[in-house]
């Protein structure tokens, strides 16, 4: 695969610029302003003026996220990350709170991943934080769970450990 | 004191009311200090605390410009830089000061008034390309590279106007030797400095501070040109780490500066006498086309193309703080007042012909050119 040459270019007072002419002749500019700002444009190989969004570091950064091919699906407690090298691998990360049913209870108890195949790799309880928790882990009623699985794994859990 | 306070007030409404117009600010200090000040209700007059904070502002914006100035970027563009910029010079100084000669200024006056004339504002002008979202346009690298060649000219002004009735050779040796201890200095301290710099207790700030106001007193004490020691400073120091001086020097600028724009306003007196109203308008005018007729004909050489020069033209139209400067320190009050109005006339044109470029070049041109957007394909 031949990349076409992206041209970077510092320009006085305002910034930095990167320019790629893509395959379809199509012009993608970024420009860093001194400001922290992002101006985006692109200008399709026929259009007589270029189209502009400025976007804020944060802005700039979710859209590089989405393009670099991570996150396809995102809401507030699950995202979805699609592997497109690895035969299109798809894998859920899902945040959960801990009810009644479960507090007491340990992982080795719960055996959770030997039932729904899914794995609890992260637990936030108050400040503190615990990543890759022992079998012995006891649960506490409200701790937020971070589990990682498939769709139907994640939803098995919730059917199977969580609701039960 | 009040007079300050009065004044610093109506500009933080001014800033208000332009930011949220995107429009110029520059241009709105002026008119408030001319109002306020001797041309208008004469509330405010220039004392001796207005006057240090306005040599503050000047100071400062010429720190600036000099943290700005990369010798070895301008080095490897200089082609860009020199062709547009010796044509944009030779038109606008000639134009400038044809018009103010022949409209009655006297000849030191004239040049002074073709100085400012000649040098658009660096920051309107780059204001008016990311704000109308005009950076991927062809002409807006030759823009930036002209605005480049006009500051490279105006050091050279300034140190031209600073001289002080020195021997030239005698000026010159000194400004050579306190430059290389400068060099030499910030060569051995390098690390110290930037040590110092990256501190976030009160030091960064003071020795920012203290640097700037102390290479001016030195070159008071040395009678050397200040303004062009100032500068040069900027620009020694921008080797160190220019970001973390201008972060420790902005609000300085910031502030000092809207003092010294709109003491401008308040001790320029539109209805001196010397040169009449008209002229000093006629001459306004001409600035708004002579930058026509250079932006054509840069269009032209650069881009083969008059539809590009009409794109350079309405975003180099404002004239602003550099103008100013000039006629700041410069002093004569028929050129601050032809300056000020300069200033005020071509800043406002020049941001509203910037955000219609397009409808004026189709208005002027006849038909919709082919210039002005669309980048080279390469």
């Amino acid at each position: 695969m031949v990349y076409m040459a992206l041209r970077s270019l510092n320009l006085p007072g305002i910034g930095t610029k990167y320019e790629l002419e893509t395959e379809k002749k199509d012009i993608v500019a970024i420009f860093f302003l001194k400001s922290g700002n992002i101006q985006m444009y692109t200008l399709p190989r026929d259009a007589p003026a270029p189209a502009v969004a400025e976007l804020t570091p944060a802005e700039a950064r979710r859209i590089g996220a989405i393009l670099s091919g991570a996150i396809m699906e995102a809401d507030q407690e699950s995202v979805e990350i699609a592997f497109s090298a690895l035969s299109d691998l798809r894998i859920s990360i899902h945040t959960y709170i801990i009810g009644r049913q479960c507090a007491g209870k340990s992982l080795e108890d719960l055996q959770i991943r030997a039932r729904t195949g899914a794995t609890i790799i992260a637990v936030s309880r108050g400040e503190k934080n615990i990543v890759n928790p022992p079998p012995s882990f006891t649960f506490e009623e409200g701790d937020a769970i971070v589990a990682i699985g498939e769709a139907d794994q994640l939803k098995r859990l919730e059917q199977v450990i969580l609701v039960a | 004191m009040e007079g300050i306070v009065l004044a610093l007030s109506v500009c933080l409404v001014l800033a208000l009311i332009t930011k949220k117009l995107a429009l110029p600010s520059i241009p709105f200090y002026i008119i408030a200090g001319l109002l306020l000040g001797k041309s208008g209700l004469a509330l405010v007059h220039e004392d001796s605390i207005a006057l240090f904070l306005t040599h503050l502002g000047l100071l400062f914006l010429l720190f600036f410009l000099g943290l700005e100035i990369k010798p070895d970027r301008i080095w490897s563009n200089q082609r860009a830089i020199v062709k547009s910029g010796v044509i944009d010079l030779h038109i606008n100084i000639l134009i400038g000061f044809v018009a103010a000669y022949a409209l009655g200024f006297s000849l030191l006056d004239a040049l002074v008034v073709a100085a400012a004339f000649f040098i658009s504002s660096t920051a309107m002008a780059v204001t008016s390309l990311v704000e109308n979202k005009k950076l991927l346009m062809r002409e807006a690298e030759t823009i930036v590279w002209l605005m480049v060649f006009e500051d490279i000219v105006i050091i050279l002004v300034l140190a031209f106007f600073g001289s002080s009735g020195e021997h030239p050779v005698l000026m010159l040796a000194k400004v050579v030797l306190v430059l290389l201890v400068l060099v030499v200095i910030t060569r051995v301290g390098r690390d110290y400095i930037i040590s110092v710099l990256k501190r976030d207790d009160e030091l960064p700030v003071l020795l920012t501070f203290s640097a700037v106001l102390g290479i001016a007193a030195l070159a008071g004490a040395w009678r050397i040109p200040e303004s062009f020691m100032v500068i040069a400073f900027g620009t020694i120091l921008g080797t160190i780490d220019p970001v973390a001086f201008e972060i420790h020097s902005r609000p300085f600028k910031d502030v000092f500066l809207v003092v010294f724009f709109v003491f401008f306003g308040i001790t320029t007196d539109l209805f001196a006498h010397g040169v009449s109203l008209v002229a000093i308008i006629a001459v306004s005018v001409a600035a708004v086309f002579s930058k026509l007729a250079s932006g054509v004909a840069i269009g032209k050489v650069i881009h083969g193309d008059r539809a590009s020069g009409m794109e350079i033209w309405t975003n180099t139209i404002g004239r602003g703080e550099f103008s100013i400067a000039i006629a700041a320190i410069w002093g004569s009050a028929v050129v601050s007042s032809t300056v000020a109005t300069m200033v005020i006339v071509t800043s406002i044109v020049g941001a509203f012909a910037a955000k219609y470029s397009t409808h004026i070049r189709t208005f002027l041109l006849g038909v919709r050119p082919e210039g002005g957007t669309p980048p080279p394909r390469r």
